[in-house]
């Protein structure tokens, strides 16, 4: 007889622990345990997003490279040191720029608090648009508390560990904002669709809704502090035999190129339904 | 000895796959590196083991994203299994066989993967979840199969280097 379990026995062993991992997880027990592993990966992780986020940068600007290239034809015997100063300049330089901006909105929004934080990763999964950013617990980071750019909202905090929080971006089918539009002062709810699209949906079939129109958040609820823009209305569909009239927004915040992030420290919300993604 | 090869590398290729990858991909698919190594590891003829990779792979897969906790572990012990099916019938009959089991469990993979949110609550269109996650995934997945299960058998001849007689 085999001292090895079947493949069967093993599979089936090898599940109950998975699945007693979920249970204990959703208990919360595994919180800590979740957190003293990922404090090491953490910090890898950064340090590779860094050089990962200066190599796509690299890849993704055809004119720096053709700059790039003529520098390295005029300094042969420094090729390989002054490419990489090169890269490191750059983001650094990237960094700097998107550091200034941040620094500039947090100056014009006196009343709140902010934390800088870079996103270090963003979930496997493709179904869920979220992120990863590199503090947590350990910054005084919450659950619940609102993350932006200088151009506007990107998401809310969602889980928080030690030194690394994961957020919900506002595309996330599942996320739902109060929003109003500025001029028509008409209060919806902004719906992320299952395709990518943005809608906001719930708005008085009476305002008058024009292109272009900013959209910002409502502070409707206590979930979000209130006049964040999220984006400005692309098309609008109102039909007579309908309660409400939806439109569609293009987002003010490019959520494929997020590199750095401010967290609203000083917005606790008032309520925060438990997540299920 | 393969277990304690495991941790690191499958924790590497989850960092890797949370951080440089998210950002390659086509339309929303993605290469999933974690799942690759499984199957690659399974193929390679160390099919038990594989499903105990697909544990530690998923549990730290589940580290980076917002899907319950093990429930990535699960959908991969089960590809693990269904790939250790096969074990000893055919791997050897074919060249391009990994492709052909890569490509099975790529589906399998994200439909457990599905079948799972949506247990968990959460909506999903099927049809947009074909055309822009599951089938540009499987086509990713298939083009790293072949050097996957060549690293995995390079990887499997340096752990376990076959017995020479004299």
């Amino acid at each position: 007889m085999s001292r090895y379990p079947t493949r069967g026995v093993l599979a089936i062993t090898l599940i109950l622990i998975a699945v007693a991992l979920l249970v204990l997880n959703q208990g919360g027990y595994l919180q800590p345990a979740q957190s003293l592993v990922l404090r090491p990966i953490a910090g890898f992780q950064t340090w590779l997003s860094v050089r990962a986020s200066a190599v796509r940068d690299l890849l993704t600007s055809p004119g720096d490279i053709e700059t790039l290239r003529q520098q390295i034809a005029d300094l042969e015997s420094e090729n390989a040191a002054l490419k990489q100063e090169m890269i490191a300049l750059r983001e650094r330089a990237a960094e700097t720029e998107i550091l200034a901006a941040l620094v500039d909105f947090a100056r014009s929004q006196p009343e709140s608090h902010y934390l800088a934080a870079n996103v270090v990763g963003r979930d496997i999964s493709p179904f869920l648009k979220w992120i990863l950013i590199g503090a947590g617990s350990d910054d005084g980071l919450q659950r619940g508390m609102p993350v932006v750019t200088e151009r506007g909202l990107v998401g809310r905090v969602v889980d928080v560990f030690a030194t690394i929080s994961r957020v919900q971006l506002i595309t996330d089918p599942e996320a739902a904002v109060n929003v109003k539009l500025q001029e028509s002062r008409a209060d919806g709810i902004l719906v992320p669709q299952l395709n990518g699209d943005l809608q906001v949906q719930f708005l008085d079939q009476s305002a008058t809704i024009e292109l272009g129109e900013l959209v910002l958040t409502s502070g409707l609820g206590g979930t979000m502090p209130a006049d964040i823009s999220i984006g400005k209305v692309i098309s609008v569909r109102k039909r007579d035999f309908e309660l409400f009239q939806e439109a569609t927004i293009e987002p003010d915040v490019d959520f494929d190129e997020l590199e750095i992030v401010l967290v609203i420290t000083s917005f606790i919300p008032i309520e925060l339904p438990e997540e299920s993604p | 000895m393969a277990y304690l090869v495991a941790i690191p590398l499958l924790a590497f290729l989850a960092i890797l796959q949370s951080t440089v990858f998210s950002s390659f991909g086509l339309l929303d698919g993605r290469p999933d590196l974690v799942f690759l190594a499984v199957v690659a590891w399974g193929i390679s003829g160390h099919a038990r083991q594989a499903m105990v990779w697909g544990l530690i792979g998923g549990l730290l897969l589940d580290l980076f994203s917002g899907v319950p906790f093990g429930s990535s572990a699960i959908v991969l012990i089960l590809v693990a299994f269904l790939v250790s099916l096969f074990e000893g019938r055919l791997w050897e009959a074919h060249l391009l066989m990994p492709l052909w089991i890569t490509l099975a469990a790529s589906f399998i993979y994200h439909f457990l993967g599905i079948g799972i949110l949506v247990l968990a609550g959460r909506s999903i269109d099927f049809v947009v979840a074909l055309n822009r996650v599951i089938l540009p995934s499987a086509f990713l997945n298939l083009l790293l199969a072949l050097p996957a299960s060549q690293m995995a058998a390079a990887l499997r001849d340096s752990l376990f280097p076959p017995e020479v007689s004299i």
